[in-house]
């Protein structure tokens, strides 16, 4: 399997009056292509400052992010856009729909920003929810919603999905069948998958499992066997 | 500590509290500032007219012996009357301005106001108190002398006092159609200062109880009609065209202000409750923390509470202090009257008080709302609303419509009553913009209705009332022109009287009666034709009868209407000559109009007018009333800046999350972008649309209270139509770059965690 994504020498810093808080220091890893990884990691360690620099939702203070062989630190303001559009499918924990359009909307709306051919009816059957097409948002439960938000990431067929807690709203048995739903995408369609949680039990499941602690580095454990998550004691 | 926090979320929001700041003070400045104007003009009026104890009526006849006015003074109605003898006379100046000559029997009505020098003083035969404006422009003070020509005799009098009349509050001439102090003026004197022997008194001022029909109607019964003609107030030249001046702005003033008004409430209304519900999180907590339901409210009523009441006093201060004077400034050119009043009433404060009171009342009835509920739920953010599929969805063409269309439809209709204040927030704008320039083009298209399809001559030859047969005839010759008799007429019917003009033709070809599309209309040697106004304010129509009478005449006439003229400043009758002569009236002409520029003095000609010279009076006429349009139309500009900027940045708070994820999607800023402009112009489009036919209907109601005089149907120009598009577009469009630069500074993550 080839590597996909490359963190190298990233710090990331904030700047509050004199004080400088290094959210991320000199961070080094390597992801692969298809690979299903679990970031874990206390509060306030990092992990979502991780996901906004791999996700070009924030710009690193030194080091390299390279993505599919090119440095996505070094991107403008247009090209972030295009990364994002092209690569990356977020997941976040309140799912974040366009509360305005259908979940078959939501979904189709991604064909404004790239040029991919989408069965939105497709997508969303992928996620069993191919009944709730002409629903919105409002009028789905949670566990829907951010099943809804899943075919919106895979719809356009990204590079990676990078999910943020992607089960912190939800009960257990719900989360069960989301993670199940995202770990079925990386190993059916090969599609990487990355998962930010606090939640060390998923550590079991994923083929990689980087864990930080204040801003830094503290171990990365690659899985031979990774269980399935349904397999999981929760 | 929760005022500490009060003052964090104004600093924090600033623009919305400016702009609630700017709301409440633009609304209260313009409603006041205007309503001061207006309400000036009417407290200006009755205290001067209070003070010079002006007379309530005029009785004109020519044999006004003591006989006659013990007759009227035995009347039961009549208080107070006296005799004065008015006459034209030419002051000795190059330019021989006309100066009308009042010599009193006594000084107890329509006294003069003394600004400079000595009191009138009726045992004083050697001296004149002047009007003041004529004195300014020919700098003369009190001790100059100045010499009249009066029915060829010459007299020379000492200036004892320059001052104001009661009488001449509004003065026109012969020679000069708009005041011209330099063309024109007045001048009181003692009988004794009468130079011809016994003095001929000519009008007799009356005060009198009750209201004018009901004098006129004792007049009648128990005189005989035994006089030429009765004055009443409302019909006197000066009276009157002050009164009309104070109705067009009492209009102007009433309505749109009103308009201004409920938009800056209404947005301030709602901006409140925004930003209310937009604590509802915070205020959550706070009650979670144990605050008391009353303390919260308290805070989150005071929130806006000092701003409002801040705006609304700044304007209530600035408004009378700063729009009148303006206003005042323009009018002194018009108008000669002593001081000028700026007006109060009772609607400023309550509006003003309403205002802040509805503020106050807005934000307790958002915040109990919340803070009626657990602590648990409204700490939480509120469900969001179900969309539900409408009308368009029904239909398959909602699957062809992009993201754009889509978004921008389901987000108004989610949040209907933001929509609404968007577009009655341009519709207002629109509204004042058309009707403010509506009134421009109005007052063009009277100038060349007037000046072009009805007179079209080059020049006017204005008569002396002497002028022989045979000068007229000689004159006619030499300019190769035509004879036209204007005559003021008294015209009554249904019980209502009016004054007016009878125009009388004479195979003119330079004068052109119209119709009410500004087609000719040939009048008919047996026909009486009426003006549509004059048809209006008598409430007749073709085929009735009216009764008149030419002024200073005591013959009246019954004739039945056979048609209807349009004529947009000139309301009365038009005959020719030959049904004149049927009516047993004579024929007096009082103009030659000619198509040849008319310089050479002739003798029996008083004044010779161009068109150049009319439609510039004309155009000054209009000037007063121009800065009062601009003036509005900037306003309504500026306010609409102001609702659609805090409308703008309302919903851009309410969206930011979805535009984030939006963002977070790959959307790039400029898609977004398109989406606010895109709902943007949807209301600025419905708005401006609505708007344009509200507007006429407003100037139409605007034309209605111009006047006795004016008649005009209301027309918006394509020019007017284009200039509002332009102005309400570039607001619109303004706005939304204003936003440009907030939604390319969208801090996703900061905007995804902030909901969260």
């Amino acid at each position: 399997m080839s590597t996909i994504i490359e963190f190298k020498n990233v710090n990331k810093e904030y700047k509050s009056g004199d004080h400088i808080l290094k959210a991320m220091d000199n961070v080094n890893f390597t992801i692969d292509e298809g690979e299903f990884v679990v970031i874990l990691g206390p509060s306030g360690a990092g992990k979502s400052t991780l996901l906004n620099l791999l996700g070009g939702l924030d710009s690193v203070t030194s080091g390299q992010i390279i993505v599919n062989g090119q440095n996505v630190e070094s991107f403008n303001d247009n090209q972030l856009t295009e990364y994002r559009a092209k690569n990356v499918g977020f997941i976040f924990q309140f799912y974040n729909l366009i509360p305005n359009l259908t979940s078959l909307e939501n979904v189709e709306l991604m064909k404004d920003i790239v040029d991919v051919d989408i069965n939105g009816l497709d997508v969303l059957d992928s996620v069993g929810l191919k009944d709730h097409a002409s629903q919105f948002p409002a009028q789905l439960s949670g566990g829907e919603q951010q099943r809804v938000s899943i075919a919106r990431a895979v719809a356009k067929q990204p590079t990676m999905l990078l999910c943020d807690e992607p089960t912190g709203a939800l009960d257990s048995k719900t989360g069960v069948l989301i993670l199940n739903l995202l770990q079925d995408m990386s190993n059916n369609k090969n599609t990487t998958v990355v998962i930010v949680t606090h939640n060390a039990i998923l550590a079991e499941a994923a083929d990689k499992v980087i864990r930080i602690k204040n801003g830094q580095i503290e171990s990365i454990v690659i899985n031979e066997n990774p269980k399935k998550v349904t397999d999981l004691e929760w | 500590m929760l005022a500490k926090k009060m003052v964090r979320d104004i600093k924090n929001h600033k623009i919305q509290f400016i702009s609630i700041f700017l709301m409440a003070f633009l609304g209260v400045y313009v409603f006041v500032g205007f309503g001061a104007e207006s309400f000036g003009f009417e407290e200006t009026a009755n205290q001067y007219y209070g003070e010079t104890n002006l007379a309530d009526g005029w009785i004109y006849t020519s044999n006004l012996d003591k006989d006659f006015v013990d007759k009227v003074n035995d009347l039961s109605l009549t208080k107070d009357l006296e005799r004065q003898l008015v006459v034209n006379s030419i002051a000795d100046f190059k330019n021989d301005p006309d100066i009308t000559l009042h010599f009193l029997e006594d000084d107890d009505i329509s006294k003069f106001y003394l600004i400079k020098g000595d009191e009138f003083d009726l045992s004083d035969g050697d001296g004149v108190w002047l009007d003041i404006r004529f004195a300014e422009a020919k700098n003369l003070t009190v001790g100059d002398d100045i010499t009249f020509e009066l029915n060829g005799v010459e007299i020379t009098k000492e200036i004892r006092g320059l001052g104001y009349s009661p009488e001449h509050l509004y003065q026109t001439s012969d020679s000069s159609m708009i005041p011209d102090y330099d063309k024109m003026g007045f001048a009181y004197m003692s009988h004794k200062a009468f130079p011809l022997g016994e003095i001929p008194y000519n009008v007799l001022l009356v005060k009198y109880d009750g209201d004018s029909a009901s004098y006129e109607k004792q007049l009648d019964n128990d005189l005989g009609r035994d006089y030429s003609s009765f004055l009443p107030r409302a019909q006197h030249p000066s009276f009157a065209e002050f009164q009309d001046e104070t109705d067009q702005h009492k209009m102007m003033t009433d309505v749109i202000p009103v308009i201004f008004i409920v938009i800056a409430m209404l947005t301030l209304l709602t901006t409140m409750t925004r930003i209310i519900n937009a604590q509802r999180t915070q205020i959550g907590v706070l009650k979670a923390l144990g605050f008391k339901n009353r303390t919260i409210m308290f805070h989150y009523i005071s929130y806006g509470f000092w701003m409002v009441l801040a705006g609304g006093i700044l304007g209530f201060v600035l408004g009378p202090l700063t729009l009148p004077p303006i206003m005042f400034e323009e009018m002194a050119d018009l108008y000669s009257i002593p001081y000028w009043l700026t007006g109060f009433d009772m609607s400023f404060v309550i509006v003003t008080v309403l205002m802040v009171v509805l503020a106050a009342l807005v934000s307790y009835l958002a915040c109990r709302n919340i803070v009626n509920e657990s602590p648990s739920s409204a700490i939480r953010p509120k469900a969001p609303k179900i969309t539900t599929f409408g009308f368009l969805e029904k239909f398959g063409i909602w699957n062809k419509f992009s993201f754009n269309v889509r978004w921008n439809y389901r987000d108004a209709k989610r949040n209907k009553f933001r929509a609404l204040m968007g577009i009655v927030g341009v519709l207002a704008c629109t509204l004042i913009i058309v009707a403010s320039f509506g009134c421009m083009d109005g007052f063009d298209e009277m100038k060349d209705w007037a000046y072009g399809d009805i007179n079209h001559y080059s020049s006017k030859l204005v008569l002396e009332d002497n002028a022989t047969a045979s000068q007229i005839d000689y004159v006619v010759g030499e300019v190769d022109g035509e004879k036209l008799m204007e005559s003021a007429i008294e015209i009554k019917a249904n019980d209502v009287k009016k004054s007016g003009v009878v125009t009388v033709l004479d195979d003119n070809n330079l004068y052109t009666p119209t119709d009410d599309e500004k087609n000719p209309i040939e009048i008919k040697d047996s026909e009486i034709s009426l003006s549509k106004k004059m048809s209006q304010l008598l409430d007749v129509e073709v085929g009735d009868t009216v009764k008149w009478h030419i002024m200073g005449s005591d013959k009246w006439v019954s004739t039945k209407i056979d048609r209807i003229h349009s004529d947009p400043n000139s309301q009365g009758i038009i005959v020719t000559k030959e049904k004149l002569d049927d009516l047993g009236l004579d024929y007096t002409t009082t103009s030659i109009i000619s198509s040849k520029d008319v310089t050479e003095n002739y003798t029996g000609v008083k004044t010779i007018f161009s068109m150049d010279s009319l439609t510039d009076s004309w155009d000054t006429m209009m000037e007063s009333s121009m800065s009062i349009i601009y003036m509005l139309a900037g306003f309504a500009a500026l306010l609409s800046v102001i609702v659609l900027y805090n409308l703008g940045l309302l919903s851009f708070t309410e969206i930011k999350r979805e535009f984030a994820t939006l963002k977070v999607l790959g959307f790039k800023s400029s898609h977004l972008r398109k989406l606010l402009l895109t709902q943007n112009l949807w209301f600025t489009t419905i708005g401006f649309i609505i708007g344009v036919p509200l507007g006429r209907e407003v100037l139409q109601y605007l034309w209605g209270t111009m006047g006795d005089s004016f008649y005009l149907n209301a027309h918006i120009s394509l020019k007017t139509i284009i200039i509002t598009f332009l102005i309400v577009y570039v607001v619109s469009i303004l706005v939304n770059l204003m936003f440009s630069g907030k939604i390319k500074r969208l801090d996703m993550v900061e905007s995804l965690k902030d909901n969260e």
